[in-house]
């Protein structure tokens, strides 16, 4: 069951698991993973300050920590789903934060993102389905009058990818159904000319603005916690670093689309795997920056609290996506922390911490 | 100051009809703006009404006023100016209306060449730059405290001080208080940067050096303003008896000879100001107009504890005094600050958490959850819970574990009435998710009550009611 501290020095982000957002505070941000015979194990950090991480069977983990509500049901549901990859965590998390049990507030954001995703999908659609048009020089300025919701404007729409498909020398129902397969792997991301930017690309976003607000807040606060805060940025900025390249490629690929439905089965398969890989890269960023946003109106206090606390869920990169060993430097980092930590209070008395699982949910009310 | 002695100024004022009502709604950014353009005509008397009524948003909100020669020189008392919300009184205060006759005395006793001078420099000095209105303070402060001093006490100017002071002796204290923290201007605006953020939550170790290095620098100068040092440390920590509980520990200095006598005078002090912020709790429930103001739930557990806090360790530190009279009247702050509790947390909870959880309609048909009713009914719970802390401190062992105890089967009640509903429901998907958000949210209130061993129940009867995760 509890296979003891180990060292974690994760090679693939595979190896280091999806974060999933319980409101547990102890379970805040742990990560879930495949393990031995694909069982699914989570990640425990630090339970007493100390350097390790535990590794606990998934299904072992309400026996061994009092969990609210609202993780007792995302826990099954987990299992249930047998989640494991970051789209799959967010849906669950998703799902069961709109059941309420973190709170309303949490129940109207998460409500809100599912709404969102819907919408980014038709949207992302419709521009795909324009750029293949413009691709074939078949551009309609009476479909995009009619607009695609209309039956005029569906009508126009068959007709003129009818003409798509016969122009790239395909059936025109696989031109659909590879439409389809472009539109589900880029609607997270969200495609360059989108006028609303996708989910992944705010990500990116709220992340520059995270390392930027961090960068000034270890520069111009005089706190312990300035070295960590540093570090922190430090992470995110890697994360940044890889993210716009990534988000490049797959711009390109993605704008290149004529060359996409002709060479599917390689260009598919790539721009699949950079998808994943964003989802992977930005995996438990948004918790960390919504935490940061809800913290801005605290005194420095508290916000150098939350710098420690953050630093212990910070997504670290697995060694084989950057040529830095963060793990070591994270480890001379706690080294000068350690005396600052919030203690969890909750593992050591068995009572839930009230406050802590509330400002877990503010950030869920935010960053759903 | 032509503000109201209680310090309500809103609702007073004919010639800004309606500014300072609109004040408290616009936005931050344009708050801060119009405080810049009434700053410019800050001397005419209606705008001066303005800033009275507005104090408490700018107490909120703090923009960094424009400098002027009386803000200058009120920054060493600032801290222990009387606040007008809350139920935090700084220890020893200094009233506001001590302000006004203060600089009038400064203006009309003290050197007008340097006030001039120092006001020329003030009125090029960016807002928000301390450093240079501390370099102002260093050269007006002295002469300030001086100027205060040589009227209040000489002979010859006994008339004008009558006058400007109409005879109160309570403010004729207080202005010869105020000449003594301005005599340590430098010294407390030192200390202030290291006893920071304000109210600081707990004393470290360098708060304590900090506080014995100013208590030195003090002593320095004279024995007697130890105390008004004391003071500014106190009033700008969250727990004023906390700097009790270090006092015997601090080596003063100079002033070592006097150390029983500040430690008993700040008890005493200490004391009288506990009696204050409870007597507070009294006005806040009989509000302005003898209706009563209900304070929520949380709040008043946040005032509660804030004042157990101080409670205790005056307690703590006077054992050393032996003063059975400080008990007495320790034990009256503590039953104030009880009947406030019961009467905002524990008597209300009925009403605050059960009545939440609507009961099943007679049509069969699942009500819609009220999300503000929710939000505020798990405020109420978090605040029944926040009691456990304070319940041996308080007395209210027993009343809080009967109100969790009603709470916990009044919920049970209440869910198990709309888990036999559900079936019902079930056949319309929308009215199913309607009646399982119903029973989520009554799920998380008796988690927050009983705690999640007790709660687990409930949601394994409601997961297998909605066969959810049936297969398993």
């Amino acid at each position: 069951m509890l296979k003891g501290a180990i060292e974690y020095a994760p090679s693939t982000f595979e190896e280091r698991g999806a974060a999933v957002a319980f409101t547990t505070p102890l379970l805040s941000q742990t990560r879930v993973r495949r393990g031995e015979r694909s069982k699914l194990e989570v990640l425990i950090p630090s339970l007493s300050q100390g350097m390790g991480i535990y590794v606990v069977a998934w299904k072992s983990v309400p026996d061994m920590v009092s969990m609210t509500m609202h993780d007792r049901y995302l826990h099954d549901l987990i299992v249930k789903e047998d989640a494991c990859s970051p789209h799959e965590i967010r849906r669950a998390t998703l799902k069961a934060a709109r059941r309420g049990l973190a709170g309303p507030k949490a129940a109207q954001a998460a409500r809100h993102a599912l709404e969102e995703d819907e919408e980014q999908s038709t949207l992302t659609h419709y521009l795909l389905i324009l750029a293949i048009l413009k691709a074939v020089g078949l551009e309609s300025p009476e479909m995009l009058k009619a607009g695609i919701d209309t039956d005029e404007g569906q009508r126009l729409t068959r007709q003129l990818m009818t003409r798509a498909a016969e122009s790239l020398r395909m059936d025109a129902t696989l031109l659909y159904s590879r439409l389809a397969d472009v539109a589900a792997v880029a609607a997270p991301v969200g495609l360059a000319r989108s006028p609303k930017p996708g989910r992944l690309v705010r990500g990116l976003m709220d992340l520059k603005g995270f390392r930027d607000s961090l960068t000034d807040w270890a520069r111009e606060v005089p706190s312990e916690a300035a070295p960590v805060a540093a570090f922190c940025a430090e992470v995110a900025q890697h994360t940044i670093a890889i993210g716009d390249k990534v988000l490049g490629d797959f711009h390109r690929r993605i704008e290149a689309i004529g060359p996409l439905m002709r060479d599917w089965d390689v260009e598919i398969v790539r721009v699949r795997a950079q998808a994943a890989r964003m989802a992977w890269l930005l995996d438990g960023w948004s918790h960390i920056t919504g935490a940061w946003e809800v913290v801005q109106t605290e005194d420095h206090h508290q916000q150098a609290a939350t710098v420690n606390d953050l630093f212990r869920i910070l997504p670290l990169l697995p060694r084989k996506e950057s040529s830095r060993d963060f793990v070591e430097d994270a480890k001379q980092v706690r080294q000068a922390q350690r005396r600052s930590v919030r203690m969890l209070e909750d593992w050591r008395t068995g009572q839930m911490d009230m406050d802590a699982i509330r400002r877990i949910e503010a950030v869920k009310a935010r960053a759903p | 100051m032509t503000e109201a002695a209680d310090g309500s100024g809103r609702g007073k004022i004919d010639h800004l009809p309606g500014l300072e009502s609109r004040l408290f709604d616009i936005p931050e950014d344009k708050f801060i703006e119009v405080v810049r353009l009434l700053e410019r005509v800050r001397d005419h008397p209606d705008v001066r009404q303005t800033f009275a009524a507005i104090r408490p948003r700018l107490v909120q909100v703090r923009p960094d006023r424009r400098p002027t020669m009386k803000r200058v020189l009120c920054m060493p008392f600032e801290d222990v100016l009387e606040s007008l919300s809350g139920v935090d009184v700084p220890l020893g205060r200094i009233e506001r209306r001590v302000i006004e006759p203060v600089w009038r005395l400064v203006t009309e006793c003290g050197d007008t060449a340097l006030i001039d001078q120092l006001d020329r420099q003030v009125q090029e000095t960016a807002p928000g730059n301390l450093n240079a209105l501390r370099n102002i303070g260093r050269r007006l402060w002295p002469m300030a405290a001086q100027a205060i001093r040589g009227a209040v006490e000489q002979d010859g100017s006994r008339q004008m001080v009558w006058r400007l002071l109409h005879g109160d002796e309570e403010l004729r204290r207080q202005v010869l208080d105020v000449a003594a923290f301005l005599d340590i201007g430098l010294t407390v605006e030192a200390l202030k940067d290291a006893l920071a953020p304000k109210p600081l939550p707990a004393l470290d170790d360098h708060h304590v050096e900090a506080i014995e290095q100013a208590a030195q620098a003090a002593a320095r100068q004279s024995p007697t303003l130890v105390y008004y040092l004391l003071l500014v440390a106190a009033s700008r920590m969250a727990n004023p008896a906390d700097l009790l509980a270090v006092l015997n520990d601090i080596d003063l200095g100079k002033a070592r000879r006097e150390q029983p006598v500040i430690f008993a005078q700040l008890s005493g002090l200490v004391v009288t100001n506990l009696e204050e912020r409870s007597a507070r709790l009294d006005g806040k429930r009989d509000g302005a107009g003898g209706a009563a103001v209900a304070i929520a739930p949380e709040e008043a557990i946040a005032i509660a504890e804030r004042l157990v806090a101080s409670v205790n360790t005056t307690s703590a530190v006077m054992d050393f005094l032996a003063e059975p009279v400080y008990r007495e009247r320790l034990d009256a702050v503590k039953a104030a600050v009880r009947t406030m509790v019961t009467g905002s947390v524990l008597d209300t909870a009925p009403q605050g958490i059960l009545t939440v959880v609507a009961a099943p309609a007679a049509s069969g048909r699942p009500v819609a959850v009220d999300d503000d009713a929710q939000t505020a009914a798990e405020d109420h719970a978090r605040a029944l819970r926040r009691c456990e802390g304070l319940a041996d401190a308080l007395g209210l062992h027993q009343p809080l574990k009967d109100a969790m105890a009603s709470m916990e089967k009044g919920l049970l009640e209440r869910a198990q009435a709309l888990l036999a509903q559900y079936p019902k429901a079930a056949g319309d998907p929308d009215d199913a998710e309607t009646a399982e958000m119903n029973l989520f949210y009554a799920l998380r209130l008796l988690e927050m009550v009983a705690g999640p061993a007790k709660a687990d129940r409930l949601r394994t009867a409601i997961m297998a009611a909605t066969g959810e995760f049936g297969e398993e």
